[in-house]
């Protein structure tokens, strides 16, 4: 099989759920945190930073990338911080308990993050930005857990948040926090005084479940940071020599390499007694090219690394390596032909396959999506009911920190509810057997089990961390391609797909669309019975719906490959893993991509544009005369 | 000041009319090497960008923004953010067409894109290059979109959609933010650490915002700028609750051009004491009665921040929507030549100056933001409204620029205020004033008038006094707004205005000052403003460890 086993495979999973737009611009909690002033609500930054900004979102917006390292704690003694969250906590406890109604849950979380992040194009630097900022939720429940202020649509209620002061200066973080707590039992109060007319005015819900789920009150305090510069100057100038590598490619017309370095201390005390703080790091290297097609199908590689120091990341050679083969991919992709509508036997290579599941089964087996008024709710109803073929199990397990020598994205030890994080077989010999839940209970699943995930300032519902699929009906990944041609052959097909590499996806559960998933590949071979070789063709959307689709997977290959990514959801944007081997699906949909149908560029890239005084014509730059819409007649 | 230092050392030189000779023959533009790729990928586009059976582009700018910034913020005597960053934000705009009709309209209005921070010519031009394939390709299609719009509507008087100018080339040397944030982290603690001298404050901050632009402007025309500006922003703001749950709230902005401007921290401290002193005087304060309607005293300071509400926007050239038939959209789109002020008032505005009465003023620059030179424009002469602040986008009856198209860092350039100043022709002392107010409440048989000290956003009255008829004793009230303080009354009950003057200045989007006089009205309602009064905090702060 041509191009099996990538030895590294990371990339970010695009998910929107249930309808957000997966390609949003830079987040403008960016802009916000470092250029206030400026209006970026149509600010058309179209290509160049794009998939950067989901980077962005991660490195200014996640806590989630909070993470216990294996180490011994620290001495606690004199966490000022934490002392002033806990008497801050104490003082809202006993007051705010006098009230009626009055909060029968609170908790604080200070996520302290720290981090550089620098992003260059061409050789030149685009931005570099150092930050520290220490972001102050207070969680607040009013009524009684079987109902309370968090109830359903209500959810954001739970939460107010809000910046504290970088040092530790108790007199002002505990004004800060006592601020925070009375607005939010404002908020709360009210919400829950509506939430319980609701209740009384409105038919019973489906599920009756309570809004919050005892746990046990965790006490683990670490420290343990590990000790890594990631030095400015040094990354700025890396990062440049990256970036000029595309230079030599007049074909690519956007391109940018990112480097986020973060450190996080998250710290959280809750009124039922828990009192935590976990140490966590994020190094992750990001390299985007763009091109356009003739037609105006616009063309993106996107390569990401990630690790728990700077040492971790590949080597210089190594990078210029994986930019030639970014910019040979696409040059490549250029001159494919458009793929057609096809409904046939396909090959998804290990990080392909490892997208689907995260798109497909991942996001309907999270807790919440089992009890909402508006979710689809695929899998609500099949509990200890076949879903996958039987060979297939597959677990979530956040406490996993590496498969196969491979840093997995989505570890942590402890939620951003408190809950330590757990493994949970989700679906074992086909057989479904659980969700991943947050304290957020569904019908006969009444616990957490630490997969309640959020990026700071919003609340956290059930997330997947790392999602393993494995199987015990392998072939050897070397005769996986044969077995793809064994099928089409038995089909009578004139072709099969193999799906090599994917840049993302999104899904919706929700009841008012239909029940479907997209994914979008970046890499598609027509792979034909009769020895001709493989051919490459762009614009592939694979669509279906997710049980026929699940059910069609025949056999899987052996080596499971991990693609580490940014998922968005409700919750925000969290760390995220996904593995699988290679599988062959006995039939898969695909359909044409909608694309733009803007031209590439008239003008050749200034660099390469020999004609540099006046008077030549751009048709006489040969390297882009392939394309035939360049026109310069004058 | 900061700008008639630039005008001596200016290093323009003439540069050659001729486009296609600039890229490498003019000193200034050839040692800067943003400024040289930005000519070299002009020349290139203007030369050579065509596609088949499409016009080529007719106009063509690019204007790059190299902006560092400084930001902080302290609460309650700690700071929450403390963060530096630099960013060059490019807009490009290509128009096609021509002058009587072009397309600059919807997508065709230019496109945004982030510039390299390094002085670095390849990627500069490729970011230039990709900007301007696309904005052609936009206006292309933006002309087509815009005829077909046009043809819905009959359109009484046509008028050019872009104005000829000449073009200028200056450029003055670059400017750094260049200090030590840990001073005035410490200023900025120090201040808001105030807080515990008033248990019952709930809110204080402190903040800053130290930012330098450097601005880089080409066209198709042959105008090279270059000219640089830094703004310098200190800010307190705090407020509490009166014992009824009414909020109020106090705040105080430095906001300067030069660093050498900004007040010491000594300064700072004490208008943070005075704050919180006035704050604790509002919380005492009576709340004012339900309805008044007589005479007003606007301060100076309450006066620029009517006219920066009320004149200013109105003297805008902003064209109507397309299609419309109007001459501009503000209130006074139909008053030229009419009386919108009373006859002893005259309003200008002259982005030449850095000073007037003895304020620094914000709104000085010597070319726009599109590569127009700046001049001092006569608005409001004798309360009768002779012209409009004009960008390049004609408005009936002015088919030029007066040097007023301004733009935001990322945003199109449209007509702006630079210094707005507001004379009078009969000016009185503040003696004379309060005196003529009381002689009016008398004449009324009103207990007292109304004095304004200073406002809040959205006209409101934060420092309001009453001014007894029988003694002029003054007596603070709190909780009143304006019932009919619009640009109607600015017209008809202004009687007197006085000698000193005061600015309102603003920093965002665009600097720029508002120069007044104290305004007394004859005749204004004061009513109780009937906001829901929000309830006191459920428990009692934290005591602090002190």
């Amino acid at each position: 099989m041509r191009r099996a086993g990538r030895p590294s495979s990371t990339l970010w999973l695009k998910s929107v759920v249930p309808t957000a737009d997966l390609r949003s611009p830079i987040p403008r909690s960016y802009y916000r945190g470092t250029l206030g002033w400026l209006d970026l609500s149509t600010f058309p930054m179209k290509t160049l930073l794009r998939g950067l900004s989901v980077g962005l979102a991660l490195a200014f917006c996640s806590p989630s990338a909070v993470r216990g390292i294996d180490r011994t704690p620290a001495r606690v003694s004199g966490d000022v911080l934490l002392s002033t969250m806990q008497r801050e906590l104490q003082r809202a406890q006993t007051n705010l308990g006098q009230l009626n109604p009055a909060p029968y849950f609170t908790s604080y979380s200070v996520y302290d993050e720290e981090g550089t992040v620098v992003v260059a194009g061409l050789g030149s630097l685009l931005n570099s930005t150092q930050f520290h900022r220490r972001m102050g939720e207070v969680t607040m429940r009013v009524g009684s857990a079987a109902l309370d202020n968090t109830h359903q649509e209500s959810r954001p209620s739970g939460m107010s948040s809000g910046l504290v002061p970088l040092q530790d200066d108790p007199d002002a973080a505990a004004r800060v926090l006592w601020q925070l707590t009375y607005q939010e039992y404002r908020q709360a109060a009210q919400t829950y005084l509506n939430v319980k007319t609701a209740a009384a005015v409105r038919t019973q819900e489906e599920d009756t479940s309570a809004d919050f789920a005892e746990a046990k009150p965790e006490v683990h305090l670490d420290y343990a940071m590990p000790a890594f510069h990631l030095d400015r100057k040094v990354w700025e100038d890396r990062v440049r020599r990256y970036s000029s590598n595309f230079r030599k490619y007049p074909e690519i017309y956007s391109s940018a390499v990112m480097v986020i370095g973060q450190k996080t201390q998250m710290r959280f005390v809750s009124t039922a007694g828990a009192q935590l703080a976990t140490p966590g790091t994020l190094i992750r290297l990001m390299i985007e090219a763009e091109t356009r097609a003739d037609d105006g199908m616009e063309l993106l590689r996107v390569e990401t690394f990630q690790a728990d120091t700077p040492d971790g990341l590949p080597s210089e050679a190594e990078i210029a390596a994986r930019i030639d083969k970014m910019a040979s991919d696409l040059k490549a992709l250029r001159a494919a032909p458009t793929a057609e509508p096809f409904d046939g036997p396909a090959l998804l290579s290990g990080r392909a396959a490892a997208v689907f599941f995260h798109e497909v089964l991942g996001h309907r087996l999270e807790g919440h999506r089992q009890r909402g008024d508006q979710e689809g709710q695929t899998f609500t109803k099949k509990i200890n009911q076949q879903v996958l073929p039987q060979f297939l199990s597959v677990i979530d397990d956040p406490t996993q920190r590496s498969l196969n020598g491979m840093d997995l994205g989505g570890w942590y030890r402890y939620d951003d509810e408190g809950v330590r994080a757990q493994r949970v077989d989700v679906i074992k010999d086909g057989i479904l057997r659980n969700f991943l839940m947050s304290r957020m209970p569904i019908t006969g699943f009444a616990q957490s089990n630490g997969h309640g995930r959020a990026q700071a300032g919003l609340m956290a519902t059930g997330r997947q961390g790392n999602l393993i699929v494995s199987s015990t009906h392998t072939a050897k990944d070397s005769e996986m391609r044969q077995k793809l041609i064994d099928e089409i052959k038995k089909q009578g097909k004139p072709y099969g797909l193999y799906f090599e590499d994917i840049e993302g996806g999104f899904t919706l559960t929700t009841r008012s669309l239909p029940q479907s998933f997209q994914i979008l590949p970046v890499l598609v071979w027509k792979v034909y019975p009769d020895g001709r070789p493989d051919e490459l063709v762009r614009g592939v959307d694979i669509v279906g719906t997710p049980l026929a689709a699940l059910n069609r997977i025949e056999i899987t290959g052996e080596k499971t490959e991990v693609f580490n990514g940014v998922c968005g959801a409700e919750s925000g944007s969290v760390p995220v893993s996904a593995a699988a081997p290679a599988m062959l699906f006995s039939e898969m949909e695909v359909q044409k991509r909608a694309h733009s149908r803007v031209r590439p560029p008239i003008l050749p890239p200034p660099t390469w544009d020999k004609s540099a005084a006046v008077g030549l014509r751009p048709s006489d730059f040969g390297h882009l005369a392939s394309g035939s819409s360049i026109g310069g007649q004058q | 000041m900061i700008r008639s230092r630039y005008r001596l050392a200016l290093l323009t030189t003439v540069l050659l009319a001729t486009v296609s000779g600039l890229v490498a023959q003019n000193s200034a533009s050839a040692d800067d090497p943003v400024l040289r790729a930005m000519l070299a990928e002009m020349q290139r586009s203007k030369s050579q960008l065509k596609l088949a059976d499409v016009q080529a582009p007719y106009y063509l700018d690019y204007r790059l923004m190299d902006v560092d910034l400084y930001m902080a913020e302290a609460a309650f005597g700690a700071v929450r953010t403390s963060l530096r960053t630099r960013v060059r934000m490019l807009r490009i705009v290509v128009r096609v067409g021509d002058y009587k009709q072009d397309s600059y309209y919807g997508p065709g209005e230019g496109v945004v894109d982030v510039g390299p921070l390094d002085d670095d010519e390849t990627g500069l031009r490729h970011q230039l290059w990709l900007g301007t394939d696309r904005a052609y390709k936009a206006a292309s299609e933006a002309l087509t979109a815009k005829q077909s719009e046009l043809k819905k509507y009959s359109v009484d008087q046509q008028v050019d959609d872009f104005a000829h100018a000449s073009p200028v080339q200056w450029v003055t040397p670059l400017t750094r933010l260049d200090f030590f944030p840990e001073p005035w982290l410490a200023t900025l603690e120090e201040a808001s650490g105030l807080y515990k001298s008033d248990p019952q404050v709930q809110s204080l901050n402190a903040s800053l915002r130290f930012s330098v632009t450097n601005r880089y402007f080409v066209n198709s025309e042959g105008a090279v700028v270059r000219t640089a500006d830094s703004s310098y922003q200190v800010f307190i703001g705090g407020y509490t609750q009166a014992a009824d749950g009414m909020r109020l709230d106090r705040s105080h902005g430095y906001q300067v051009r030069q660093m050498k401007d900004l007040p010491t921290k000594t300064q700072v401290l004490s208008r943070t004491r005075e704050l919180l002193t006035s704050l604790k005087e509002l919380r005492e304060a009576p709340v004012s009665e339900e309805e008044y309607r007589g005479p007003v005293l606007l301060s100076a300071d309450a006066a620029a921040g009517v006219m920066s509400e009320l004149v200013g926007p109105n003297l805008l050239g902003n064209r109507p929507m397309l299609g419309q038939n109007a001459r501009t959209t503000g209130d006074w789109a139909n008053n030229y030549k009419s009386r919108v002020l009373p006859d002893f008032l005259s309003v200008l505005d002259d982005p030449t100056l850095s000073t007037f009465g003895g304020h620094s003023l914000l709104g000085n620059y010597e070319v726009d933001d599109e590569g127009v030179k700046a001049s001092r424009v006569s608005l409001i002469e004798k309360g009768q409204l002779v012209s409009y602040l004009l960008s390049r986008a004609p408005i009936r009856d002015f088919p030029n620029s007066n040097g007023h198209g301004r733009a935001s860092v990322t945003g199109p350039p449209t007509s702006s205020l630079g210094n707005l100043i507001v004379q009078s022709s009969d000016a009185l002392s503040d003696d004379e004033l309060k005196k003529k107010l009381v002689d009016a409440c008398k004449q009324r048989n009103l207990p007292y008038g109304y004095f304004v000290g200073t406002l809040g956003p959205r006209l409101t009255p934060r420092l309001l006094y009453r001014i007894s008829t029988k003694d002029g004793h003054e007596e603070l009230v709190r909780g009143a707004v304006f019932g009919d303080l619009d640009t109607r009354a600015l017209r008809n009950n202004v009687v007197a205005a006085g000698k000193e003057f005061d600015s309102e200045d603003r920093l965002d989007p665009i600097p720029q000052s508002v120069v007044s006089p104290a305004l007394l009205f004859d005749e204004l309602e004061v009513k109780r403003g009937d906001v829901a009064k929000q309830k006191l905090p459920e428990y009692p702060p934290p005591a602090g460890t002190e």
